[in-house]
């Protein structure tokens, strides 16, 4: 598995077999986690038809300030609960006998929902790309680019979507950049995470061209970003900063540029731990060879046991 | 911190299936075979897996290595490339990819294939970043130390995981009977009987160590039990006696007689007993296959093993009264008095009951013998057999009990210390103190 999924497998699996047709109605009472400290909690409180779907988000209260309400209204509009569950922040009812008839639909919505972290963590990315279109438009019409300053652009768009991390989103007129503030808490993977970050940049410059531009930044946090309170500087905090330019926010690739940008952190950490795992394989197999050469070193003959002419023996008393 | 929040992972790792999960929750939300597909020159499968390839620049420049010269070995990702559970059973039907069982016997064999399967089950199916959660891992008993350090070794280093704790699946068993009303105090006292698919064994626990000494298994479980089925229906020409079949049939009919002739009796008074089940072959094309005197014969292996088998003759309730017996005097009582049924193959109608009662039996004949032989009278001794709605995953279920509870996470041995003291430190693990 090279790249990590957008949607949770598990609400996919639940609900694929809730929604088949010939599939007993059975209670549910599910918490289910999902990266980044998403909680999802799958129940069916009322009758075992109406399934409830709440979604617990660290940063729900960032999103909301970036207009994630609007979004879910959008993609999940009929479904949606005015009040969400206690504790969570966002509650959808699918009732079963409610469902469109048709499997491509049943499918839909599945996916839908299964991407429902997905969604929400894109609001912001869609009120940036949003203010590009703006911004752009404006700088068409004034037509300098040159007379445009380079602080210009929409405010820095924090996200605190983890403890001690958090994702930076700015547009511009030009592009949008995506900064990632990242923590280590182990040294291990300060080094393997160095060495990966240094390939996205080098990779961009070796073989593929049209990938956005990635930088990285050790302690010290980008232009961008500095102005945003809060910044903690330390010793093992880095940054990375995703430039998108114009070429990768066209109409038709956003969806995808969304899905992919924002599960980076967890892609980037699956890697991380994948090449440690790698890593062990290889020491393992190096142990079994070195043992095999240790073996072969040992002595043909145990020492014969050695007896007195009486016949006793020598031993440890 | 974040940890604090998160639901701890429950994995239940058995050598036939793998159960994961998260605490709190009253099932695995997933089950699937305990198998990677691991690509493969040729798809033999059997062997010694092939050395993991070196990156290519670490084979020379020139490249002519002797690792070979596949285009996808250039790639330095084959190492992902691989699948776990159900995928893997498919992938492995197609060309290129070979089936590899990292457990053999409960215990993991190719430490390789295991941390590349937990790789997979945690970011794919779990899909939880492992830093956040804490983890609670299932071991068979007698599982060596080493083995536990092993696994400490790859939860830390690799996952970076914020808990572990290891627990003997016996005494999760134990854990998860306390759902039942029959239950009334949280001892982890008890006999563990453990039948799944394989294998079926009796574990005695003592204040949650188990009795290492006293163990025993019975190499009769779920899976001769759907083969004697099979046998039965092909003895009778029925249109279809898939294995498949024959287990649907296991599940859906079979329950417990308390006797089989008046059971044999009974079936040829009430034609009704005889059933139907219908077969759908796929192409619309459906059978009907009779299901007549397997329904009560089949489980009846495990009461009468001669019926089924040639070599191993000792019946169950047997076995579970010997284990006993060869346990410390001072914890028998409380083993005769909660005798937990765990697995799949202990779900038949009536399984509790007629083994309480056949071990009732000797426990009776026992003691009716040494009054007669000393004279004095006994207080008699209390044998009950509890079987509970949760026994089918029984130790995964008691891992999510165990996990969610508060207490659990000072239980666990948290990153910190393995980084402090070592993988030594998994040799050990504080028991779950009783409330």
């Amino acid at each position: 598995m090279l790249l990590l999924q957008y949607h949770n497998l598990l609400i996919q699996s639940i609900l694929t077999e809730r929604f088949s047709p010939n599939s007993q109605p059975v209670s549910i009472d599910q918490v289910i986690s999902d990266f980044d400290n998403v909680t999802y909690h799958i129940s069916t409180p009322e009758s075992k038809t109406k399934i409830l779907i709440s979604l617990s988000i660290k940063c729900f209260n960032d999103l909301k300030k970036y207009g994630v309400e609007e979004l879910l209204q959008r993609e999940y509009g009929p479904y949606i609960v005015s009040a969400p569950e206690v504790g969570y922040d966002f509650s959808m009812v699918v009732d079963l006998e409610k469902l469109p008839p048709e499997l491509d639909a049943k499918e839909a919505l599945i996916e839908k929902i299964a991407l429902l972290k997905r969604n929400a963590l894109a609001a912001p990315f869609e009120k940036a790309f949003a203010q590009y279109d703006e911004l752009a438009a404006e700088a068409a019409k004034s037509s300098l680019d040159l007379s445009v300053p380079e602080d210009s652009g929409a405010d820095v768009m924090p996200i605190h979507y983890r403890d001690e991390e958090s994702i930076f989103i700015k547009a511009s007129h030009d592009r949008v950049t995506v900064i990632f503030s990242t923590v280590f808490r182990e040294e291990t993977d300060r080094v393997f995470g160095k060495v990966f970050l240094q390939e996205f940049v080098d990779a961009r410059r070796r073989a593929i061209q049209n990938a956005p531009q990635v930088l990285y930044s050790h302690k010290e946090p980008p232009l961008e970003i500095r102005s945003v309170p809060g910044l903690k500087a330390s010793d093992d905090i880095g940054y990375v900063t995703f430039v998108l330019f114009p070429r990768h926010i066209t109409k038709d690739r956003r969806e995808n540029c969304i899905s992919h940008i924002q599960i980076f952190r967890d892609y980037f950490h699956y890697h991380i731990k994948c090449s440690k795992a790698y890593m062990h394989s290889r020491m393992r197999f190096r142990v079994a060879e070195f043992l095999k050469v240790l073996n072969r070193a040992k002595p043909e003959v145990a020492e014969k046991e050695r007896k007195t002419a009486s016949g006793r023996r020598f031993g440890a008393r | 911190m974040s940890h604090l929040t998160t639901p701890a992972v429950v994995m239940g790792n058995g050598t036939g299936l793998t159960k994961l999960g998260f605490a709190g929750n009253d099932s695995p939300s997933f089950i699937f075979p305990t198998v990677i597909a691991t690509r493969q020159a040729s798809a033999s499968g059997s062997g010694r897996p092939p050395p993991p390839s070196k990156p290519s620049f670490m084979t020379g420049a020139g490249g002519i290595s002797s690792a070979g010269g596949h285009l996808s070995q250039k790639r330095g990702t084959e190492d992902l490339d691989f699948f776990i559970g159900d995928e893997a059973l498919s992938a492995a039907s197609g060309p290129g990819y070979g089936l590899n069982y990292p457990i053999r016997h409960g215990q993991i064999e190719n430490w390789d294939h295991m941390e590349r399967f937990w790789e997979n089950s945690i970011f794919k199916y779990l899909r939880c970043e492992p830093e956040d959660h804490y983890f609670l891992l299932t071991e068979p008993p007698l599982n060596p130390p080493e083995n536990r350090e092993l696994t400490a070794e790859i939860m830390f280093e690799s996952f970076n995981c914020a808990g572990l704790y290891i627990a003997v699946q016996a005494v999760l068993a134990l854990a998860a009977s306390w759902t039942s009303s029959k239950v009334q105090d949280r001892s982890l006292t008890g006999t563990v009987i453990d039948s799944g698919d394989g294998v079926t064994h009796v574990i005695p626990v003592a204040e949650g160590y188990v009795i290492a000494s006293a163990i025993k298994n019975i190499p009769i479980a779920g899976r001769d039990i759907t083969y004697f089925v099979q046998s039965l229906l092909r003895d009778r020409n029925e249109p279809d006696s898939s294995l498949r079949t024959a287990e649907k049939i296991k599940e859906e009919f079979c329950y417990v007689c308390p006797d089989i002739v008046k059971e044999f009796n009974r079936f040829d008074r009430e034609p009704e007993r005889f059933q139907k089940y219908l077969v759908d072959q796929g192409l619309d094309k459906k059978v009907s296959v009779d299901v007549g005197y397997e329904r009560f014969l089949a489980p009846e292996i495990f009461f009468n093993p001669e019926i089924a088998s040639s070599d191993f003759l000792t019946p169950l309730p047997e076995v579970v009264d010997t284990v006993i017996q060869t346990s410390p005097i001072d914890v028998r009582r409380g083993l005769y008095k909660n005798i937990v049924l765990s697995g799949g193959s202990t779900m038949f109608r009536d399984f509790g009951r007629r083994l309480q009662r056949d071990i009732k039996h000797l426990v009776d004949a026992r003691i009716h013998r040494s009054e007669e032989l000393s004279g004095a009278r006994s207080g008699g001794v209390d044998v009950q057999v509890i079987s509970h709605k949760k026994q089918r995953n029984a130790v995964w279920f008691g891992g999510s009990l165990l996990a969610q509870t508060a207490e659990f996470r000072s239980y666990c041995h948290t990153k910190q210390d393995y980084d402090e003291y070592g993988p030594g430190i998994v040799r050990n693990f504080s028991l779950f103190n009783v409330p």
